[in-house]
């Protein structure tokens, strides 16, 4: 006779939150865990540094986790810390983990269709930006293949996905290599890149689409500005601004967005947004 | 605010393509369900394959192109549930949508 007991997967969220000169991303993790919990129901665990002034923020997480930051990456000439995603599987707490970036704004319930769907792992493969329809897939380099999206990343603890992180961590340990074999657009380290090259190393440089979440990462890119239609910490109705380049003129255009998760590439926008 | 800001916001328009990508993208997230050991998308060529079989169980081919063995009336019933509930929010938003300027 079997175990009748199940012992019950433990699910969470997962936030790398390194603050800069610039950006205040701990802030963000903050408005993002709140949301979590709201939409998703879910426990939320932050790593961050221990130059975060975490009291400051007013908030508890479930678990905090110190790590220290690694400032050797930059972009347009500034600090960023986005280097060591692939700790996530030796740090998160949870059997079932959603790695979620702090730019991204949760607006319903709709990533809990993710662990219904997927075997082990799971991350976006499109993208589609707001305001800008049949927008191109990004792509390694121009000859390449499509970028994987290190956003939103769902995996469960297995050899594969502990294959993969690893694998993400060589390629970011030796980024120069990849950097010139895959013929890499920028020189700043980008987990959405380092996430592309380690799943096709595990799957034997093929693709596995059940790996692809079934619907598309959208984008609120960084010529679009959004604001909030209200004042509540839990809004989920924007409207969208974007400046259209038409036979040299700007045509200004806008959009109404609800209930829709998004990710935020400016982030300037995304701090007025959290701090309206 | 100068002159030419001002006739700029005074211009700007909703953009309908925009509007439709987005609800395809909103509501196709939720047209996926997994059930039955398979991953579908609720679709009327879906429905219409579940309808045209009398069979109790058929062996269809899921969105991650594994043939899997179902239960043809129970997919019937989820996925013509999901697909009227996503449809009905889609046109409301729509309507909604259509009539901004």
């Amino acid at each position: 006779m079997g175990n009748l007991r199940e012992e019950k997967m433990t699910k969470g969220i997962l936030l790398f939150a390194f603050n800069t000169d610039k950006v205040d991303y701990f802030r963000m993790a903050v408005h993002t865990a709140k949301r979590a919990k709201h939409f998703l129901n879910l426990p939320v665990t932050v790593i961050t540094d221990d130059s975060t002034d975490i009291e400051k923020y007013n908030f508890t997480f479930d678990n905090v986790i110190i790590k220290p930051a690694d400032k050797s990456n930059t972009k347009d000439l500034d600090i960023w810390i986005n280097k060591g995603r692939y700790q996530a599987y030796d740090l998160t707490p949870y059997d079932e983990t959603l790695l979620i970036d702090t730019d991204y704004l949760i607006n319903s319930d709709t990533l809990l269709k993710v662990f219904d769907l997927y075997d082990d792992f799971m991350c976006h493969n499109n993208t589609s930006y707001l305001m800008i329809p049949n927008a191109e897939q990004e792509k390694l380099n121009t000859n390449s293949f499509n970028t994987l999206w290190a956003t939103v990343i769902a995996f469960k603890k297995t050899q594969k996905t502990k294959m993969i992180f690893e694998c993400m961590r060589m390629v970011q340990e030796n980024y120069e290599h990849y950097l010139n074999l895959y013929n890499l657009l920028g020189l700043s380290f980008r987990n959405d890149y380092a996430l592309t090259i380690a799943h096709r190393i595990v799957n034997g440089q093929t693709e596995d689409t059940r790996d692809y979440i079934p619907w598309n990462l959208v984008h609120i890119g960084n010529n679009t500005i959004a604001y909030n239609d209200n004042d509540s910490l839990l809004n989920t109705s924007y409207t969208i601004e974007y400046d259209h380049w038409h036979n040299g003129k700007i045509r200004k255009e806008y959009g109404i967005v609800t209930d829709t998760d998004f990710h935020m590439l400016n982030k300037t926008n995304y701090m007025e947004l959290i701090n309206e | 605010m100068d002159t030419k800001q001002l006739i700029s916001e005074a211009k700007m328009r909703f953009n309908h393509n925009s509007a439709k990508s987005y609800l395809k993208d909103k509501y196709d997230s939720k047209l996926s369900v997994a059930t039955q050991g398979g991953l579908w998308k609720a679709t009327p060529t879906l429905i219409a394959v579940l309808s045209a079989y009398d069979e109790e169980s058929i062996v269809l081919i899921d969105e991650y192109n594994n043939p899997i063995l179902v239960n043809r009336l129970a997919l019937l019933t989820i996925i013509k549930e999901t697909y009227k509930t996503v449809m009905d929010a889609w046109a409301t938003e729509w309507a909604i949508l259509e009539k901004k300027r």
